[in-house]
């Protein structure tokens, strides 16, 4: 299969240029942004006159309602953009019965920067658009918290009234999920896991092109939420628990439909992920001798596709209790609150797990590369990834154990969510015993993935507090949830992210970074991290609750620390997006295997070649074989690829 | 190795248990809770000293010299190691949880002779009924700050008129949330006397930060005194108790500033209610949608009329009146 695929792009690809110039009206009737700029004006005039003439016709009062406008508008425009962008073209085509254009792969591949702007089937360039987007939202959320944190620099009310700190925060937290962690995540994967299993492409690169174009147009309509008059921001948390989401000003629908596109896109993309991952791994790569990124969104695209449609529905019932006055969550008409609560965690804790494992899996590459020794229990490494996926389904309900929730639960669920500490204590350990005896390189990304395992281990830790259902009556909704996610996402997941860009910068643009402003990223992001976060542990248990734009002063002198330690945090990112620039645009040029790794997507040239193999790799080892002379992982023909080289005797290390 | 491991994790227990991590304990649940925050800890702070023990000793040990191209060793593993970090976790984790359990059934214990307090929550206040403690016109007490005698456990009945909050006494430990629909109970035997903040922890809208009120933990024969006063002022009313009720119920919202109140959801009454006459204020209160003052929400409650006596209205009336320089 993924052998005539190959054959069948490579003929193709030696007369593949640039798309022919188009000209006359083609140019605004063909796919691009000329279409985008009057397909988006006319969608937003036919959901509004779709809309007032359905008001019209029925007799409501009054015509122009704005929550039922924001759905027909977020619905609408955003599929006329999609059409008009060109994600639908060669399916129209073809659903229409009309002859689909021979393929001429003019959508695949990068040749110019102008092709990182329009609908490319290429998955390098997928991944990279996800890269670049997701950091821009990374930043935008960032500073939403520069300006909390300006305002609880002190107790009472100093730059913003509590309204717009409530949709800071809001907002802050559904961009850093939904459209930072999560499709980072996927950006990165997209970029290396077809390279890592020896395949030209992922499975669907029409369908990778379209969920990724899905993404901004998710980010946008939470942004955009700002700007919704009487209210702004939707402000009742990223866990928008009801019933305050239904009473809400409109701008909270913006964000139960943006998370409807940015969880099409996830899906999408796990369904993309899942059938290249089984279907397309070069001979030779059984599941054994798959790397553990792969392993790692294996496990997390299950996640993905069992578990956000939970979210997806949860935010539909809401905007149905507020568009169509449904009583899904309204007590006075048997509508339950409670339940709400239920269908969310049951997607949203699996998410804290789809935040993590890729996250896991880019550790293992990068702490088995840079300590020059194979990964430590790789089977056992491989299972707890699995045992996670599965206990990971069982733990919702310790996010409402002051719910109200029937009291029984508690127990079962305490008993999940501090057995699920086991698998995750097995990758720890397993990562510290690949440390040793190894011969450790601290290179940024090494520097990332090891303050990753020290400061996922607090985040973890404090998760047993939190699982534990007595101290959790105390800590829940607490300042300490607040330390207690950022050492998890924060530390844990953002780091690993940060670790994979510095990893795989020079096999995505062909340059090194600076390795010298990525260690002061390091250090500045970890010193500022735990400044920031380690006393809001204290602050919590202590008795300050979390999403308050005032509080006590007694809190006053740590949250002054807090926050000016929040802001040096802030100013680390500078310093990566400098070098990430500067970089891309002036770097060394890369080797092809500048770490001297053994997996695939390091034996190909930096970029890699189009269609990513020029022979198929045939797989002949496990990808860690460091400190074996001469193993491989794969063999390419007529190229030489990496091999494991001896250790030097025991003895010799440290002389 | 495992002696730096040691010291590591005898240094970090030290610090650990030196800092003052929780507030004072001020009931038998916290007391509890506590207990099993220390066990925790201790052994929280033994797993991170040894992971961070190892990793400090492997850095410091195992750093490639510049220019190194040498692999490690091959090691790929080690069954023994693995079985033992699968199973010290497990019993650790089922300890915690079995002691977690014992330790919750403990804490939610409720002896026959409790007293039951309703605790009744809507944005962005919480109100305290004490519903055998009866005063004028044969209704039950209800207060603005919580009142409670000392070594006798509460029954803590908690409903919400509108959306979700939590009701918490950080120095009581137990916390449950409010829900519109149904009644949420949690237990707490207050054992030291003092005044203690009431925090509400679910996010609840404009005012959630300002959501908060007191506990006051009595003697038994302070108790009963102040039960007395309250059936008095009952009867009574006054400016002076209409000052008290304006900080309890309304302090939230409003900004006054011979209250010191600095809520910021409604208008700020120094300015709203500047020379307004008694029948206007009254009108405010109890029906406060006839007339909304520009740039807020309809988001008063409309229900104060029956929340409160006559005399509380007339008491609250007559106090604002003099704090913003109306009339009297």
């Amino acid at each position: 299969m993924a052998v005539e695929v190959r054959e069948t792009h490579e003929a193709e690809h030696a007369v593949a240029g640039p798309p022919p110039p188009r000209t006359g009206l083609r140019r605004v009737t063909g796919p691009g942004w000329l279409r985008v700029l009057w397909m988006v004006p006319l969608g937003w005039v036919v959901a509004t006159l779709l809309v007032l003439g359905a008001r019209s016709a029925l007799g409501y009062e009054p015509l122009w309602e704005l929550q039922v406008l924001i759905v027909a508008w977020t619905v609408i425009v955003p599929l006329s953009f999609l059409g008009a962008i060109g994600g639908f073209d060669y399916w129209l085509y073809w659903i229409s019965g009309r002859p689909t254009r021979p393929e001429d792969h003019s959508g695949h591949g990068a040749r110019s920067w102008r092709d990182y702007f329009r609908v490319n089937t290429d998955h390098k360039v997928i991944g990279i658009q996800y890269l670049v987007t997701t950091i821009f939202f990374f930043v935008a959320a960032g500073l939403m918290a520069m300006f909390m944190r300006a305002e609880l620099a002190r107790p009472g009310m100093q730059y913003v009234d509590a309204n717009t700190f409530n949709g800071l925060f809001s907002v802050h937290a559904s961009l850093m999920i939904f459209l930072f962690i999560i499709p980072a995540f996927a950006g990165l994967g997209n970029y290396v896991i077809p390279l890592m299993i020896g395949a030209p492409d992922m499975a669907f690169p029409r369908l990778n092109a379209l969920s990724y174009w899905l993404l901004p147009i998710a980010g946008l309509i939470m942004l955009s939420s700002y700007l919704v008059p009487d209210g702004g921001a939707f402000a009742a948390g990223w866990t928008n628990y009801v019933p305050l989401a239904v009473n809400q000003a409109d701008g909270n629908l913006m964000f139960q439909m943006g998370v409807q596109w940015a969880g099409a896109s996830s899906i999408m993309t796990a369904l993309n992920f899942l059938v290249t991952i089984i279907t397309m791994r070069a001979p030779g790569m059984s599941f054994w001798r798959m790397p553990l990124l792969v392993w790692a969104n294996f496990a997390t695209s299950t996640l993905v596709v069992l578990a956000t449609p939970f979210v997806a529905g949860s935010q539909f019932f809401i905007m149905f209790d507020r568009v169509l006055h449904t009583d899904f969550f309204n007590p006075a008409l048997g509508g339950d609150i409670v339940a709400y609560q239920h269908i969310f965690w049951f997607y949203s804790h699996p998410a804290v797990y789809i935040m993590m494992l890729p996250g896991f899996g880019i550790a293992s590459e990068v702490i088995s590369v840079f300590a020059r020794k194979p990964i430590f229990g790789y089977r056992l490494m491989a299972l707890s990834l699995m045992a996670i996926l599965i206990l990971g389904f069982s733990v919702w309900a310790h996010h409402m154990f002051v719910s109200g929730m029937q009291p029984w639960i508690r127990i079962p669920m305490m008993v999940t969510t501090l057995v699920i500490a086991v698998p995750t204590g097995i990758k720890v350990f397993s990562w510290l015993a690949t440390l040793w005896e190894g011969r450790l390189h601290f290179t940024t990304p090494m520097l990332f993935a090891s303050g990753f395992v020290s400061m996922f281990v607090i985040g973890g830790l404090s998760g047993i507090y939190l699982g534990s259902v007595p101290v959790d009556i105390h800590a829940s909704d607490t300042y300490f949830v607040v330390a207690h996610i950022h050492y998890v996402l924060f530390g844990g997941s953002l780091f690993t992210i940060f670790a994979g860009i510095y990893y795989w910068f020079p096999k995505m643009t062909g340059r090194m970074y600076d390795e010298r402003l990525g260690r002061i990223h390091f250090w500045l992001t970890f010193v500022g991290f735990n400044i920031t976060f380690f006393p809001m542990h204290w602050v919590g248990l202590q008795g300050m609750p979390r999403r308050v734009a005032d509080y006590a002063p007694e809190f006053g002198n740590w949250n002054f620390v807090i926050s000016i330690a929040s802001f040096g945090l802030g100013a680390s990112t500078l310093v990566f997006l400098y070098n990430m620039i500067v970089s891309w645009r002036r770097g060394p040029i890369a080797p092809p295997n500048p770490w001297r790794a053994l997996t695939l997507e390091w034996q190909v040239s930096s970029p890699p070649p189009v269609f990513n193999f020029d022979e198929i790799p045939q797989v002949v080892g496990s990808p860690y074989e460091y400190g074996t002379r001469g193993a491989r992982h794969a063999v390419l023909n007529g190229k030489p690829t990496e091999t494991g080289k001896a250790p030097e005797p025991v003895g010799a290390i440290h002389s | 190795m495992t002696l730096v491991g040691v010291a590591v994790g005898v240094a970090l227990a030290i610090v650990a248990v030196f800092i003052p991590w929780l507030p004072d304990a001020a009931s038998e649940q916290a007391d509890i809770i506590d207990t099993v925050y220390w066990v925790v800890t201790i052994i929280c702070v033994v797993v991170f000293a040894v992971v961070a023990g190892v990793s400090a000793y492997a850095v410091y040990k195992f750093r490639a010299p510049p220019g190194d191209t040498d692999d490690g060793s091959p090691i790929h593993g080690h069954t023994g190691l693995e079985i033992v970090w699968t199973l010290i976790p497990t019993i650790l984790v089922t300890g915690i949880a079995v002691y977690s359990g014992v330790a919750l059934a403990q804490a939610e214990d409720l002896p026959p002779d409790h007293r039951v307090v309703q605790v009744n929550s809507e944005q962005f206040k919480w109100s305290f009924t004490y519903p055998d403690i009866e005063v004028e016109g044969g209704r039950p007490l209800t207060t603005g700050e919580l009142v409670v005698p000392v070594d006798q456990t509460v029954r803590f009945e908690i409903t919400s008129k509108d959306v979700i909050h939590s009701f918490w006494v950080p120095e009581w430990r137990m916390k449950q949330d409010a829900v519109q629909g149904i009644t949420t109970e949690t237990t707490v035997k207050p054992t030291e006397l003092g005044t203690f903040p009431v925090v509400c922890t679910e996010l609840c809208g404009l005012g959630h930060a300002l959501m908060r009120s007191q506990a006051v933990v009595l003697t038994p024969a302070d108790f009963e005194a102040w039960v007395r006063e309250q059936q008095r002022l009952a009867r009574e009313g006054g400016a002076v108790q209409g000052r008290d009720l304006f900080v309890a119920q309304c302090g939230s919202c409003h900004i006054l500033e011979d209250a010191g109140t600095q809520g910021q959801v409604g208008p700020n009454l120094d300015e709203a209610l500047q020379g307004a006459d008694a029948d206007f204020i009254m009108e405010s209160i109890v029906d406060p949608s006839a007339e909304i003052a520009e740039g807020y929400q309809d988001a008063m409650p409309g229900n104060f009329g029956e929340i409160f006596t006559e005399q509380q209205l007339e008491g609250l009336v007559q106090y604002l009146q003099e704090a913003t320089g109306g009339g009297g």
